[in-house]
């Protein structure tokens, strides 16, 4: 017997599901399950059906948020009846992890184990049986990996390691300017780190952006887009496109990195000029 | 009065119909989630708007960033260059694309109870997505168009690896679609019009003939079509009003009802495939999804052309300053004519509004003016109000933003 899955959507964009027809071998994924809703791929039920339905995967994508209409249905009750009798449940995005986005407007809107980085009442009974896939939106194979998923190792906020385990930082092509603190001097070119002025989270962002790329072809940084945190219970922070900083010293330290560390490789990194790192990568000699 | 539940319409709408003798006699949209991006947006650096706003949707976030980043550049009155432009047309114009062949086939040969090829719909979604990303580093939800430009810089391997996208994605879409003759359909342009023809569908749906573009852009011109005539549409002339029972708001042009979107973006370009069946069906429902799926070809030979004509030396970026002020600007999206509007106070966003596609063609009637979609449904079977409501495309979650 095939699992079955239910997609639920809550206060959402759609993004987690468009983001997840990108997967390449989708169509493995679709016979693997039995999938009785879905929002946009082909799937048995209507959303009038679901009232008695169970299901092995319950997905959510989006906030809960109470009074929330799905349908004829109370959304929070519905997600709640099933995902009781659920095998698992996989929170699919940033919303339906932390809230996300839209708690900006309505605090009252949470995702299923976390409203922001607090644990929500749900967190006991849905804590053991939880997979959380953050993201704005989630990355495709992380989705396709939380379906697959049995008994694999979770961080604090219910993040398979596997994935979230790394930083955005890991893997970005700009990693050899971040150490010897070259920075990008604007947007729109391949050159430099944009930790120091453009506001690139990576460094503390729990992702395998550069790791596992979007679309099988890139990811923020490697197009000179800074990242801004997206995968965090904190996210969207304020001025994303700018760099934080003390006394000219970015606010938000690599993850782990003691500020007293970061100073004396940095002051040391800084004193040598590395001409290669100043020049356009293609420049004529 | 019998309430319908539209599902699968990038969310969900309500549609209170009532019939009389299997015609429909009157109908009322109503879109129940709001979710207040407008209302986060205060308050906030206007930069930020590039990350929020794709929000307001996960399959035309594209088109959101980029009314936004238009909005904010016109505030600082600044012209990007020949590349900045191409490089942005050809990221949106990849949504658009993958927009249509998900409508067409997820939605429309669903509904039609038509079978289709699963797998290279899919090649084709995916594909076109992976060109999108070696700009915008990733689809959905980018934010790599900002005021001066665009945060990539594509190199010649990368130019030469979307051009092999798009010509492969071409390729695929010839194959299923056929060609755009209108005297020798085939393949699976035939397989639908033919059951259009056999369910009586052929000449259903039809609304008001008033088409409305904004957006400018190498492919269309803001303009609009009146009693058949071309006029230039000037954005000042819109007008939101509030409906009651929905979150979304309605819209009107000088006090009158438009469609927006492919229908009325090929009418106004004067595309021949689609003006022949205009002239036969006028604006029902096959015009109107023949147009979107037209528009597929013509959008992906524009791709291709920017990519063989872009001079990648011209720089990515120009740094802009945002001053205080007050503005809108138009762009289009998959469905139509997406319109920011911004305020800006002291370097801070004051006020916000966005206004969609989908609104357009939504609108419910007001002071006697019957509105796109009532036209388009009254008069109609009422087993057909389902495929009448969803030829427009609807995006709920963008209508309630
Ligand atoms: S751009 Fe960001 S992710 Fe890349 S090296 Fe610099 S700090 Fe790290
Ligand atoms: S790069 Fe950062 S902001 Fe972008 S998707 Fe990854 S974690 Fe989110």
């Amino acid at each position: 017997m095939r699992p079955k899955v239910i997609w639920l959507q809550g206060v959402t964009c759609n993004g987690n599901s468009h983001s997840f027809v990108n997967l390449p071998d989708i169509e493995d994924c679709l016979r693997r399950y039995d999938w009785l809703y879905h929002p946009v791929l082909p799937s048995s039920c209507t959303l009038d059906e679901l009232s008695d339905k169970e299901c092995d995967i319950l997905v959510l994508e989006g906030g809960l948020k109470p009074g929330w209409r799905k349908g004829e249905f109370d959304l929070e009750k519905l997600f709640l009846r099933l995902a009781k009798r659920a095998k698992k449940v996989v929170a699919v995005g940033s919303c339906a992890v932390y809230g996300g986005v839209f708690r900006e407007y309505d605090e009252n809107i949470t995702g299923v184990l976390f409203s922001g980085a607090q644990k929500t009442k749900h967190y006991k009974s849905l804590a053991q049986k939880t997979v959380n896939i953050p993201g704005c939106p989630a990355h495709p194979e992380w989705i396709a990996f939380a379906l697959d998923a049995e008994r694999v190792k979770l961080d604090t906020y219910n993040r398979p390691k596997e994935l979230y385990a790394y930083t955005v930082h890991s893997g970005c092509m700009r990693n050899e300017y971040f150490e010897w603190k070259v920075d990008a001097e604007q947007f729109g070119t391949k050159e430099g780190c944009l930790y120091y002025r453009q506001g690139c989270q990576g460094p503390f962002t729990h992702g395998s952006c550069n790791k596992i790329l979007w679309n099988e072809t890139a990811s923020k940084t490697r197009v000179g887009t800074p990242c801004f945190g997206c995968t965090e219970p904190d996210f969207p922070k304020r001025d994303l496109f700018a760099t934080k900083t003390y006394m000219g010293i970015p606010a938000t330290m690599p993850l782990g990195v003691p500020k007293r560390a970061y100073l004396t490789i940095t002051g040391i990194a800084k004193s040598f000029h590395i001409p290669r790192l100043h020049k356009r990568l293609f420049d004529e000699d | 009065m019998k309430i319908e539940l539209i599902e699968k319409i990038e969310g969900e709408a309500f549609l209170d119909v009532s019939c009389r003798q299997g015609k429909v006699r009157d109908a009322y949209v109503r879109f129940p989630h709001y979710r207040g991006i407008e209302k986060i947006l205060v308050g906030r650096d206007p930069l930020d708007a590039l990350v929020i706003n794709p929000r307001v949707c996960g399959i035309c976030g594209h088109a959101h960033l980029q009314a936004t980043v238009r909005t904010l550049e016109k505030l600082a009155g600044f012209e990007p260059n020949e590349k900045v432009k191409k490089i942005r047309e050809i990221t949106r114009f990849c949504e658009m694309v993958q927009n249509h062949i998900k409508w067409f086939y997820l939605v429309v040969f669903d509904r039609l109870g038509l079978t289709y090829d699963f797998r290279t719909v899919h090649v084709m979604i995916q594909k076109i997505n992976m060109l999108a990303a070696i700009f915008s580093g990733q689809w959905p939800h980018s934010s790599y168009a900002l005021p001066g430009g665009v945060t990539c810089d594509p190199s010649q391997l990368e130019i030469l690896q979307a051009k092999r996208l798009v010509q492969s994605v071409r390729e695929h879409f010839v194959l299923l679609v056929g060609a755009f003759d209108i005297k020798n359909l085939s393949k699976d342009l035939k397989r639908l019009y033919d059951r259009l023809e056999e369910r009586d569908l052929l000449y259903t749906g039809k609304s008001l003939d008033r088409f409305i573009t904004f957006g400018s852009d190498s492919y269309v011109q803001s303009s609009k079509i009146l009693h058949g005539k071309v006029r230039p549409a000037k954005l000042h002339n819109i007008r939101e009003f509030g409906q009651e029972k929905s979150h979304a708001k309605g819209v009107t042009y000088k006090g009158k009802f438009y469609e927006t979107g492919p229908l009325a973006r090929t009418m106004l370009r004067g595309d021949l495939f689609v003006k022949q069946l205009h002239r036969r069906y006028k604006d029902s429902i096959t015009t109107r999804i023949f147009a979107r799926i037209y528009e597929v070809g013509t959008l992906l030979k524009k791709i291709d052309e920017h990519l063989r004509t872009i001079d990648i030396s011209e720089p990515s970026y120009t740094p802009l300053e945002i001053p205080d002020g007050e503005t809108m600007s138009a762009i289009e999206a998959a469905r139509g004519s997406l319109i920011h509007k911004v305020c800006i106070e002291k370097g801070k966003i004051a006020e916000y509004v966005i206004i969609t596609p989908t609104q357009w063609n939504l609108s419910n009637a007001k002071n006697g003016e019957s509105s796109i979609i009532k036209k388009a449904l009254i008069g109609a079977q009422c087993e057909a109000t389902d495929i009448i409501f969803r030829s427009f495309d609807i995006c709920s979650v963008c209508t309630t933003h």
